[in-house]
Protein backbone atom coordinates (compact mmCIF):
# COMPACT_ATOMS: atom_id res chain seq x y z
CA UNK A 1 0.00 0.00 0.00
CA UNK A 2 2.98 2.66 0.57
CA UNK A 3 4.68 1.63 -2.32
CA UNK A 4 1.72 3.29 -4.64
CA UNK A 5 1.38 6.68 -5.23
CA UNK A 6 -1.45 8.59 -4.10
CA UNK A 7 -2.50 8.61 -7.66
CA UNK A 8 -2.07 5.37 -8.59
CA UNK A 9 -4.58 4.30 -5.17
CA UNK A 10 -7.43 7.32 -6.82
CA UNK A 11 -6.64 6.06 -9.92
CA UNK A 12 -7.82 2.09 -9.28
CA UNK A 13 -10.53 3.10 -7.26
CA UNK A 14 -11.71 5.05 -10.74
CA UNK A 15 -11.12 2.17 -13.02
CA UNK A 16 -12.81 -0.42 -10.19
CA UNK A 17 -16.06 2.42 -10.23
CA UNK A 18 -15.81 2.26 -14.29
CA UNK A 19 -15.89 -1.65 -14.03
CA UNK A 20 -18.34 -1.79 -11.70
CA UNK A 21 -20.69 0.10 -13.94
CA UNK A 22 -19.53 -1.34 -17.02
CA UNK A 23 -20.85 -5.40 -15.27
CA UNK A 24 -23.67 -3.69 -13.38
CA UNK A 25 -25.71 -1.76 -16.49
CA UNK A 26 -26.32 -4.71 -18.74
CA UNK A 27 -27.81 -7.14 -15.56
CA UNK A 28 -29.24 -4.33 -13.35
CA UNK A 29 -27.09 -4.75 -10.36
CA UNK A 30 -25.85 -1.86 -9.12
CA UNK A 31 -25.63 -2.65 -5.24
CA UNK A 32 -23.29 -5.33 -5.64
CA UNK A 33 -20.99 -4.42 -8.17
CA UNK A 34 -20.93 -0.33 -6.72
CA UNK A 35 -20.23 -2.42 -3.03
CA UNK A 36 -17.21 -4.80 -4.60
CA UNK A 37 -15.71 -1.93 -6.47
CA UNK A 38 -16.17 -0.18 -2.80
CA UNK A 39 -14.20 -3.08 -1.15
CA UNK A 40 -11.36 -3.23 -3.50
CA UNK A 41 -10.66 0.76 -3.65
CA UNK A 42 -10.63 0.34 0.59
CA UNK A 43 -8.65 -2.79 0.76
CA UNK A 44 -6.00 -1.74 -1.60
CA UNK A 45 -6.32 1.88 -1.68
CA UNK A 46 -6.83 2.95 2.31
CA UNK A 47 -9.16 5.51 3.50
CA UNK A 48 -8.94 8.42 1.16
CA UNK A 49 -9.22 6.25 -2.13
CA UNK A 50 -11.98 4.07 -0.48
CA UNK A 51 -14.23 7.42 0.30
CA UNK A 52 -13.46 8.26 -3.42
CA UNK A 53 -14.63 5.49 -4.91
CA UNK A 54 -18.02 5.87 -2.43
CA UNK A 55 -18.15 9.05 -3.90
CA UNK A 56 -17.99 7.76 -7.65
CA UNK A 57 -20.35 5.17 -7.01
CA UNK A 58 -23.31 7.22 -5.22
CA UNK A 59 -22.95 9.25 -8.11
CA UNK A 60 -23.34 6.43 -10.99
CA UNK A 61 -26.04 4.79 -8.87
CA UNK A 62 -27.52 7.98 -8.67
CA UNK A 63 -27.27 9.36 -12.35
CA UNK A 64 -27.57 5.65 -14.08
CA UNK A 65 -30.06 3.83 -12.26
CA UNK A 66 -32.04 5.83 -9.89
CA UNK A 67 -32.58 8.50 -12.62
CA UNK A 68 -32.34 7.03 -15.70
CA UNK A 69 -34.20 3.55 -15.45
CA UNK A 70 -36.73 4.83 -13.14
CA UNK A 71 -37.06 8.42 -14.24
CA UNK A 72 -40.34 8.94 -12.51
CA UNK A 73 -39.90 6.69 -9.41
CA UNK A 74 -41.57 8.06 -6.51
CA UNK A 75 -41.31 5.23 -4.44
CA UNK A 76 -39.51 5.29 -1.44
CA UNK A 77 -37.95 1.68 -2.00
CA UNK A 78 -35.97 3.18 -4.34
CA UNK A 79 -34.19 5.87 -2.33
CA UNK A 80 -34.30 3.39 0.39
CA UNK A 81 -32.22 0.55 -1.64
CA UNK A 82 -30.01 3.49 -2.29
CA UNK A 83 -29.63 4.35 1.59
CA UNK A 84 -28.50 0.54 2.44
CA UNK A 85 -25.85 0.69 -0.27
CA UNK A 86 -24.63 4.01 1.18
CA UNK A 87 -23.92 2.43 4.69
CA UNK A 88 -23.31 -0.81 3.57
CA UNK A 89 -20.35 0.74 1.20
CA UNK A 90 -19.53 3.36 4.16
CA UNK A 91 -19.23 0.37 6.76
CA UNK A 92 -16.77 -1.40 4.25
CA UNK A 93 -14.21 1.76 3.82
CA UNK A 94 -14.71 1.91 7.81
CA UNK A 95 -13.82 -1.90 8.91
CA UNK A 96 -11.30 -2.03 5.55
CA UNK A 97 -9.45 0.99 7.21
CA UNK A 98 -9.53 -0.40 10.90
CA UNK A 99 -7.92 -3.60 9.42
CA UNK A 100 -5.34 -1.66 7.84
CA UNK A 101 -4.52 0.61 11.46
CA UNK A 102 -4.44 -3.27 13.45
CA UNK A 103 -2.03 -4.32 10.87
CA UNK A 104 -0.03 -1.61 10.87
CA UNK A 105 0.19 -1.51 14.92
CA UNK A 106 0.96 -5.06 15.11
CA UNK A 107 4.01 -4.60 12.71
CA UNK A 108 5.42 -1.99 14.61
CA UNK A 109 4.65 -4.24 17.47
CA UNK A 110 6.46 -7.14 16.03
CA UNK A 111 9.21 -4.88 15.16
CA UNK A 112 9.67 -3.35 18.98
CA UNK A 113 9.68 -7.06 20.27
CA UNK A 114 13.03 -7.78 17.75
CA UNK A 115 14.92 -4.95 18.67
CA UNK A 116 13.68 -5.88 22.19
CA UNK A 117 14.68 -9.44 22.65
CA UNK A 118 17.76 -8.18 20.41
CA UNK A 119 19.02 -5.63 23.08
CA UNK A 120 18.03 -8.23 25.97
CA UNK A 121 20.57 -10.69 24.58
CA UNK A 122 23.14 -7.71 25.04
CA UNK A 123 21.85 -6.50 28.37
CA UNK A 124 21.95 -9.86 29.60
CA UNK A 125 25.75 -10.69 28.72
CA UNK A 126 26.72 -7.23 30.09
CA UNK A 127 24.53 -8.20 33.29
CA UNK A 128 26.58 -11.38 34.13
CA UNK A 129 29.55 -9.53 33.10
CA UNK A 130 28.16 -6.90 35.80
CA UNK A 131 27.76 -9.96 38.11
CA UNK A 132 31.56 -10.80 37.22
CA UNK A 133 33.14 -7.96 38.10
CA UNK A 134 33.54 -8.34 41.66
CA UNK A 135 35.49 -12.07 41.32
CA UNK A 136 36.84 -11.01 38.30
CA UNK A 137 39.16 -7.87 40.39
CA UNK A 138 39.46 -10.85 43.69
CA UNK A 139 40.62 -13.17 40.37
CA UNK A 140 43.24 -10.02 39.22
CA UNK A 141 44.54 -9.84 42.81
CA UNK A 142 45.18 -12.77 43.98
CA UNK A 143 48.35 -12.76 41.44
CA UNK A 144 49.13 -9.22 42.00
CA UNK A 145 49.20 -9.63 45.67
CA UNK A 146 51.20 -13.05 45.46
CA UNK A 147 53.44 -10.76 43.01
CA UNK A 148 54.12 -8.10 45.60
CA UNK A 149 55.17 -10.37 48.15
CA UNK A 150 57.52 -12.46 45.85
CA UNK A 151 58.67 -9.02 44.72
CA UNK A 152 59.83 -8.14 48.34
CA UNK A 153 61.06 -11.41 48.87
CA UNK A 154 63.75 -11.18 46.23
CA UNK A 155 64.57 -8.03 47.37
CA UNK A 156 65.32 -9.14 50.76
CA UNK A 157 67.44 -12.06 49.03
CA UNK A 158 69.05 -9.20 47.38
CA UNK A 159 69.46 -7.27 50.68
CA UNK A 160 71.54 -10.20 52.56
CA UNK A 161 75.57 -9.20 52.82
CA UNK A 162 76.18 -12.08 50.86
CA UNK A 163 73.01 -11.74 48.06
CA UNK A 164 71.17 -15.50 47.26
CA UNK A 165 71.19 -14.76 44.07
CA UNK A 166 69.79 -17.82 43.36
CA UNK A 167 66.63 -17.28 45.41
CA UNK A 168 66.41 -13.85 44.14
CA UNK A 169 66.17 -15.60 40.48
CA UNK A 170 63.57 -18.20 41.85
CA UNK A 171 61.25 -15.10 43.39
CA UNK A 172 61.74 -12.86 40.24
CA UNK A 173 60.56 -16.18 37.87
CA UNK A 174 57.38 -16.35 40.20
CA UNK A 175 56.39 -12.86 39.76
CA UNK A 176 56.67 -13.17 35.79
CA UNK A 177 54.67 -15.96 36.44
CA UNK A 178 52.31 -14.12 38.76
CA UNK A 179 52.41 -11.31 36.27
CA UNK A 180 51.32 -14.02 33.17
CA UNK A 181 48.66 -15.03 35.22
CA UNK A 182 47.79 -11.28 35.72
CA UNK A 183 47.70 -10.58 32.10
CA UNK A 184 45.88 -13.63 31.04
CA UNK A 185 42.71 -12.91 33.64
CA UNK A 186 42.57 -9.78 31.28
CA UNK A 187 42.83 -10.59 28.28
CA UNK A 188 40.10 -12.94 28.85
CA UNK A 189 37.91 -10.07 30.35
CA UNK A 190 38.27 -8.13 27.13
CA UNK A 191 37.76 -10.67 24.85
CA UNK A 192 34.40 -11.23 26.68
CA UNK A 193 33.57 -7.52 26.39
CA UNK A 194 34.29 -7.75 22.56
CA UNK A 195 30.94 -6.70 20.34
CA UNK A 196 31.19 -7.46 17.06
CA UNK A 197 30.41 -9.87 14.19
CA UNK A 198 30.91 -13.73 15.32
CA UNK A 199 34.77 -14.85 14.12
CA UNK A 200 35.18 -17.82 13.45
CA UNK A 201 38.40 -19.86 13.80
CA UNK A 202 39.31 -23.58 15.21
CA UNK A 203 38.83 -23.59 18.85
CA UNK A 204 39.92 -25.79 21.37
CA UNK A 205 37.13 -26.47 23.64
CA UNK A 206 39.08 -27.78 26.89
CA UNK A 207 41.24 -24.76 26.63
CA UNK A 208 38.16 -22.48 26.81
CA UNK A 209 36.80 -24.92 29.55
CA UNK A 210 39.90 -24.38 31.55
CA UNK A 211 39.44 -20.25 30.82
CA UNK A 212 35.94 -20.30 32.08
CA UNK A 213 37.05 -22.23 35.07
CA UNK A 214 39.98 -19.77 35.91
CA UNK A 215 37.37 -17.13 35.59
CA UNK A 216 34.38 -18.15 37.84
CA UNK A 217 36.53 -20.21 40.63
CA UNK A 218 35.99 -17.67 42.45
CA UNK A 219 32.41 -16.84 41.68
CA UNK A 220 32.21 -20.95 42.89
CA UNK A 221 34.43 -20.80 46.20
CA UNK A 222 32.45 -18.35 48.45
CA UNK A 223 29.61 -21.48 48.29
CA UNK A 224 32.40 -24.07 48.97
CA UNK A 225 31.43 -25.43 45.35
CA UNK A 226 34.59 -27.54 44.32
CA UNK A 227 34.71 -27.21 40.38
CA UNK A 228 35.67 -30.14 38.82
CA UNK A 229 36.85 -31.05 35.13
CA UNK A 230 36.99 -34.07 33.32
CA UNK A 231 38.60 -33.45 30.02
CA UNK A 232 39.63 -35.41 27.05
CA UNK A 233 43.02 -35.16 26.09
CA UNK A 234 43.41 -34.84 22.15
CA UNK A 235 39.76 -33.75 21.22
CA UNK A 236 39.69 -32.49 17.72
CA UNK A 237 39.33 -28.80 17.62
CA UNK A 238 36.06 -27.16 16.26
CA UNK A 239 35.41 -24.32 13.87
CA UNK A 240 33.40 -21.69 15.88
CA UNK A 241 33.40 -18.13 17.80
CA UNK A 242 35.48 -18.74 20.43
CA UNK A 243 33.74 -15.61 22.76
CA UNK A 244 30.11 -17.30 22.31
CA UNK A 245 31.27 -20.92 22.99
CA UNK A 246 32.86 -19.08 25.81
CA UNK A 247 29.52 -17.27 26.59
CA UNK A 248 27.50 -20.36 26.75
CA UNK A 249 29.80 -22.18 29.07
CA UNK A 250 29.78 -19.25 31.29
CA UNK A 251 25.77 -20.00 31.18
CA UNK A 252 25.40 -22.88 32.20
CA UNK A 253 28.06 -22.94 34.80
CA UNK A 254 26.91 -19.37 36.43
CA UNK A 255 23.60 -21.80 36.42
CA UNK A 256 24.83 -24.65 38.03
CA UNK A 257 26.66 -22.11 40.84
CA UNK A 258 23.56 -20.60 41.44
CA UNK A 259 21.96 -23.83 41.51
CA UNK A 260 24.00 -25.00 44.56
CA UNK A 261 23.93 -21.69 46.64
CA UNK A 262 21.34 -22.96 49.04
CA UNK A 263 21.58 -26.67 48.86
CA UNK A 264 23.31 -28.77 51.95
CA UNK A 265 26.02 -31.76 51.23
CA UNK A 266 28.11 -31.85 48.46
CA UNK A 267 28.80 -29.10 45.80
CA UNK A 268 30.43 -29.78 43.15
CA UNK A 269 30.13 -28.58 39.26
CA UNK A 270 31.46 -30.83 36.74
CA UNK A 271 32.57 -30.20 33.41
CA UNK A 272 33.14 -32.85 31.35
CA UNK A 273 34.54 -33.15 27.46
CA UNK A 274 34.80 -36.14 25.25
CA UNK A 275 34.20 -37.35 21.74
CA UNK A 276 30.87 -38.53 20.68
CA UNK A 277 28.83 -40.19 17.92
CA UNK A 278 29.95 -38.91 14.62
CA UNK A 279 33.30 -37.10 15.55
CA UNK A 280 30.62 -34.77 17.81
CA UNK A 281 32.36 -33.05 20.54
CA UNK A 282 29.86 -33.37 23.74
CA UNK A 283 30.56 -31.19 26.54
CA UNK A 284 28.63 -31.48 29.72
CA UNK A 285 27.93 -29.59 32.83
CA UNK A 286 26.75 -31.13 35.98
CA UNK A 287 25.76 -29.64 39.39
CA UNK A 288 24.74 -31.14 42.54
CA UNK A 289 22.15 -28.32 43.05
CA UNK A 290 18.22 -27.96 43.45
CA UNK A 291 17.71 -29.18 39.92
CA UNK A 292 15.18 -28.56 37.64
CA UNK A 293 12.02 -27.46 37.97
CA UNK A 294 9.35 -30.14 37.93
CA UNK A 295 7.37 -30.43 34.96
CA UNK A 296 8.86 -27.71 33.81
CA UNK A 297 12.03 -29.19 32.29
CA UNK A 298 10.79 -28.04 28.46
CA UNK A 299 10.46 -24.54 29.25
CA UNK A 300 13.96 -23.53 30.75
CA UNK A 301 14.69 -23.28 26.94
CA UNK A 302 11.48 -20.77 26.22
CA UNK A 303 12.50 -16.80 26.45
CA UNK A 304 11.79 -15.37 29.56
CA UNK A 305 11.38 -18.14 31.89
CA UNK A 306 13.69 -18.38 34.51
CA UNK A 307 13.39 -19.95 37.96
CA UNK A 308 15.91 -16.84 39.58
CA UNK A 309 14.83 -13.76 41.50
CA UNK A 310 17.00 -11.32 39.15
CA UNK A 311 17.04 -14.01 36.17
CA UNK A 312 16.28 -12.62 33.02
CA UNK A 313 15.23 -15.89 31.18
CA UNK A 314 17.43 -15.37 28.34
CA UNK A 315 20.63 -17.07 29.57
CA UNK A 316 19.49 -20.66 28.30
CA UNK A 317 17.72 -19.36 25.04
CA UNK A 318 20.89 -17.87 24.07
CA UNK A 319 23.38 -20.42 24.69
CA UNK A 320 21.09 -22.82 22.65
CA UNK A 321 20.94 -20.59 19.68
CA UNK A 322 25.01 -20.29 19.77
CA UNK A 323 25.26 -24.05 19.96
CA UNK A 324 22.79 -24.31 17.07
CA UNK A 325 24.43 -21.70 15.05
CA UNK A 326 27.78 -24.09 15.74
CA UNK A 327 25.35 -26.71 14.08
CA UNK A 328 25.26 -28.66 17.44
CA UNK A 329 22.87 -28.88 20.31
CA UNK A 330 22.01 -28.11 23.42
CA UNK A 331 19.56 -30.04 25.88
CA UNK A 332 19.10 -30.73 29.35
CA UNK A 333 20.37 -34.47 30.57
CA UNK A 334 18.86 -36.55 32.73
CA UNK A 335 20.90 -36.34 36.40
CA UNK A 336 20.47 -40.01 37.73
CA UNK A 337 21.04 -38.49 41.17
CA UNK A 338 20.67 -34.95 41.66
CA UNK A 339 21.05 -31.63 40.15
CA UNK A 340 20.85 -30.59 36.82
CA UNK A 341 23.16 -31.75 33.93
CA UNK A 342 23.27 -29.88 30.09
CA UNK A 343 24.89 -31.20 27.48
CA UNK A 344 25.38 -29.64 23.86
CA UNK A 345 27.47 -31.26 21.12
CA UNK A 346 29.86 -29.46 18.72
CA UNK A 347 31.06 -31.03 15.31
CA UNK A 348 34.54 -31.32 14.95
CA UNK A 349 34.01 -31.45 10.85
CA UNK A 350 32.97 -29.12 8.74
CA UNK A 351 29.59 -30.09 7.64
CA UNK A 352 29.15 -29.59 3.57
CA UNK A 353 25.63 -29.25 3.50
CA UNK A 354 23.39 -30.57 0.47
CA UNK B 1 72.71 -19.09 52.24
CA UNK B 2 73.33 -15.84 54.71
CA UNK B 3 70.30 -13.42 55.82
CA UNK B 4 70.72 -10.18 56.98
CA UNK B 5 72.65 -10.05 60.72
CA UNK B 6 69.14 -9.17 62.36
CA UNK B 7 66.90 -11.80 60.45
CA UNK B 8 70.19 -14.45 61.16
CA UNK B 9 69.99 -13.62 64.78
CA UNK B 10 66.80 -14.16 64.98
CA UNK B 11 66.83 -17.38 63.43
CA UNK B 12 69.00 -18.94 65.46
CA UNK B 13 66.58 -17.85 68.11
CA UNK B 14 63.52 -19.55 66.83
CA UNK B 15 65.40 -22.36 65.73
CA UNK B 16 66.09 -23.18 69.43
CA UNK B 17 63.21 -22.32 70.41
CA UNK B 18 60.92 -23.92 67.72
CA UNK B 19 63.03 -27.00 67.20
CA UNK B 20 61.59 -29.00 64.31
CA UNK B 21 58.02 -26.63 64.32
CA UNK B 22 56.79 -25.53 60.78
CA UNK B 23 54.79 -22.69 59.71
CA UNK B 24 51.80 -24.04 58.09
CA UNK B 25 50.39 -22.51 54.93
CA UNK B 26 46.62 -23.14 53.65
CA UNK B 27 45.89 -21.42 50.30
CA UNK B 28 43.98 -23.00 47.06
CA UNK B 29 45.85 -20.71 45.40
CA UNK B 30 49.23 -22.05 44.17
CA UNK B 31 50.49 -18.98 43.31
CA UNK B 32 49.85 -17.44 46.73
CA UNK B 33 51.56 -20.63 48.54
CA UNK B 34 54.72 -20.29 46.28
CA UNK B 35 54.59 -16.60 47.14
CA UNK B 36 54.27 -17.01 50.89
CA UNK B 37 56.36 -20.08 50.85
CA UNK B 38 59.32 -18.15 49.43
CA UNK B 39 59.29 -14.96 51.37
CA UNK B 40 59.06 -17.29 54.58
CA UNK B 41 62.40 -19.06 53.22
CA UNK B 42 63.79 -15.74 52.84
CA UNK B 43 63.68 -14.93 56.67
CA UNK B 44 64.68 -18.51 57.74
CA UNK B 45 61.13 -19.85 58.43
CA UNK B 46 60.72 -23.66 57.59
CA UNK B 47 57.36 -23.77 55.88
CA UNK B 48 54.87 -26.34 54.42
CA UNK B 49 51.83 -25.50 52.38
CA UNK B 50 48.72 -27.36 51.68
CA UNK B 51 45.97 -27.45 48.96
CA UNK B 52 43.12 -26.69 51.17
CA UNK B 53 42.00 -27.32 54.89
CA UNK B 54 41.02 -31.07 54.29
CA UNK B 55 44.79 -31.99 53.09
CA UNK B 56 46.06 -30.58 56.26
CA UNK B 57 44.10 -32.10 58.94
CA UNK B 58 44.97 -35.30 56.86
CA UNK B 59 48.86 -34.40 57.37
CA UNK B 60 49.12 -34.85 60.79
CA UNK B 61 51.28 -31.63 61.53
CA UNK B 62 49.08 -29.95 63.36
CA UNK B 63 51.04 -30.44 66.26
CA UNK B 64 54.24 -29.55 64.89
CA UNK B 65 52.88 -26.36 63.32
CA UNK B 66 53.80 -23.24 65.56
CA UNK B 67 51.67 -21.15 63.17
CA UNK B 68 48.99 -21.12 60.59
CA UNK B 69 48.88 -18.63 57.68
CA UNK B 70 45.42 -19.77 56.05
CA UNK B 71 43.27 -18.33 53.29
CA UNK B 72 39.24 -18.16 54.14
CA UNK B 73 37.37 -18.40 50.91
CA UNK B 74 38.41 -22.11 49.69
CA UNK B 75 36.70 -24.72 47.86
CA UNK B 76 36.03 -27.01 50.62
CA UNK B 77 36.71 -26.35 53.99
CA UNK B 78 36.73 -23.09 54.40
CA UNK B 79 39.88 -21.25 56.79
CA UNK B 80 37.15 -20.19 59.29
CA UNK B 81 35.94 -23.96 59.48
CA UNK B 82 39.44 -24.89 59.72
CA UNK B 83 39.77 -22.82 62.81
CA UNK B 84 36.99 -24.19 64.53
CA UNK B 85 37.83 -27.50 64.30
CA UNK B 86 41.12 -27.13 65.56
CA UNK B 87 39.72 -25.66 68.27
CA UNK B 88 37.58 -27.97 69.20
CA UNK B 89 39.92 -30.80 68.80
CA UNK B 90 42.03 -28.23 71.42
CA UNK B 91 44.94 -27.81 68.94
CA UNK B 92 44.87 -24.00 69.27
CA UNK B 93 47.51 -22.99 66.01
CA UNK B 94 47.88 -19.29 66.25
CA UNK B 95 46.26 -18.51 62.79
CA UNK B 96 46.42 -15.65 60.57
CA UNK B 97 44.06 -14.77 57.82
CA UNK B 98 44.91 -13.72 54.44
CA UNK B 99 41.71 -13.07 52.50
CA UNK B 100 40.76 -10.91 49.30
CA UNK B 101 36.99 -10.41 50.33
CA UNK B 102 37.60 -9.86 54.19
CA UNK B 103 34.74 -7.76 55.55
CA UNK B 104 34.77 -6.48 58.98
CA UNK B 105 31.36 -9.12 60.09
CA UNK B 106 34.22 -11.87 59.23
CA UNK B 107 37.34 -10.51 60.67
CA UNK B 108 35.45 -10.05 64.07
CA UNK B 109 34.26 -14.08 64.27
CA UNK B 110 38.22 -15.12 62.83
CA UNK B 111 39.34 -12.42 65.75
CA UNK B 112 37.36 -13.83 68.75
CA UNK B 113 37.77 -17.44 67.07
CA UNK B 114 41.60 -16.62 68.18
CA UNK B 115 42.91 -15.35 64.89
CA UNK B 116 46.35 -13.75 66.11
CA UNK B 117 45.81 -11.61 62.84
CA UNK B 118 43.63 -10.96 59.70
CA UNK B 119 44.97 -9.54 56.76
CA UNK B 120 43.27 -8.34 53.10
CA UNK B 121 45.00 -8.95 49.98
CA UNK B 122 47.37 -7.50 48.67
CA UNK B 123 49.10 -7.42 52.32
CA UNK B 124 51.69 -5.93 54.10
CA UNK B 125 54.28 -8.69 53.71
CA UNK B 126 56.32 -7.42 56.95
CA UNK B 127 53.33 -6.87 59.20
CA UNK B 128 52.73 -10.57 58.49
CA UNK B 129 56.03 -11.63 59.06
CA UNK B 130 55.63 -9.80 62.05
CA UNK B 131 52.81 -11.36 63.34
CA UNK B 132 54.44 -15.01 62.32
CA UNK B 133 57.14 -13.77 64.55
CA UNK B 134 54.82 -12.45 67.65
CA UNK B 135 52.79 -15.69 67.31
CA UNK B 136 56.06 -17.90 67.08
CA UNK B 137 57.33 -16.50 70.33
CA UNK B 138 54.37 -16.55 71.88
CA UNK B 139 53.76 -20.27 71.22
CA UNK B 140 57.33 -20.85 72.50
CA UNK B 141 56.40 -19.74 76.24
Amino acid sequence: MKGRSKLGRYSVATICCGVALAVAWPIDAPSSCFLLAVTVSSLFGGLGPGLFSIALSSLAFNYFFLRRTFPLATEPATYLRFAVFLAAALLITGLMELKRRVEESRNRAEEALRQASSDLARVSRVTTMGELTASVAHEVKQPIAASITNAKTCLRWLAADKPNLEEARAAARRIVEDQTRAAEIIKRIRELFKKGAPQREWVDVNEVIQEMVVLLRSEAAPYFISVRTELAADLPHVMGDRVQLQQVLMNLMMNSIDAMTDVNGTRELTINSQLGENEQLVVSVSDTGVGLPAQQADKIFDAFFTTKPHGTGMGLRISRSIVESHGGRLWAADNSSRGASFQFTLPTKLEVHE
Amino acid sequence: MIAPSLTERYVATMAIQTKEKLVAIVDDDELMRSALQGMLKSVGLPSQAFESAEEFLKSGQQQQTACLIADIRMPGMSGLELQAKLNAEHCRIPTIFITAHGDTKMRMQALRAGAVEFLAKPFDDEVLLESVRAALENWAQ
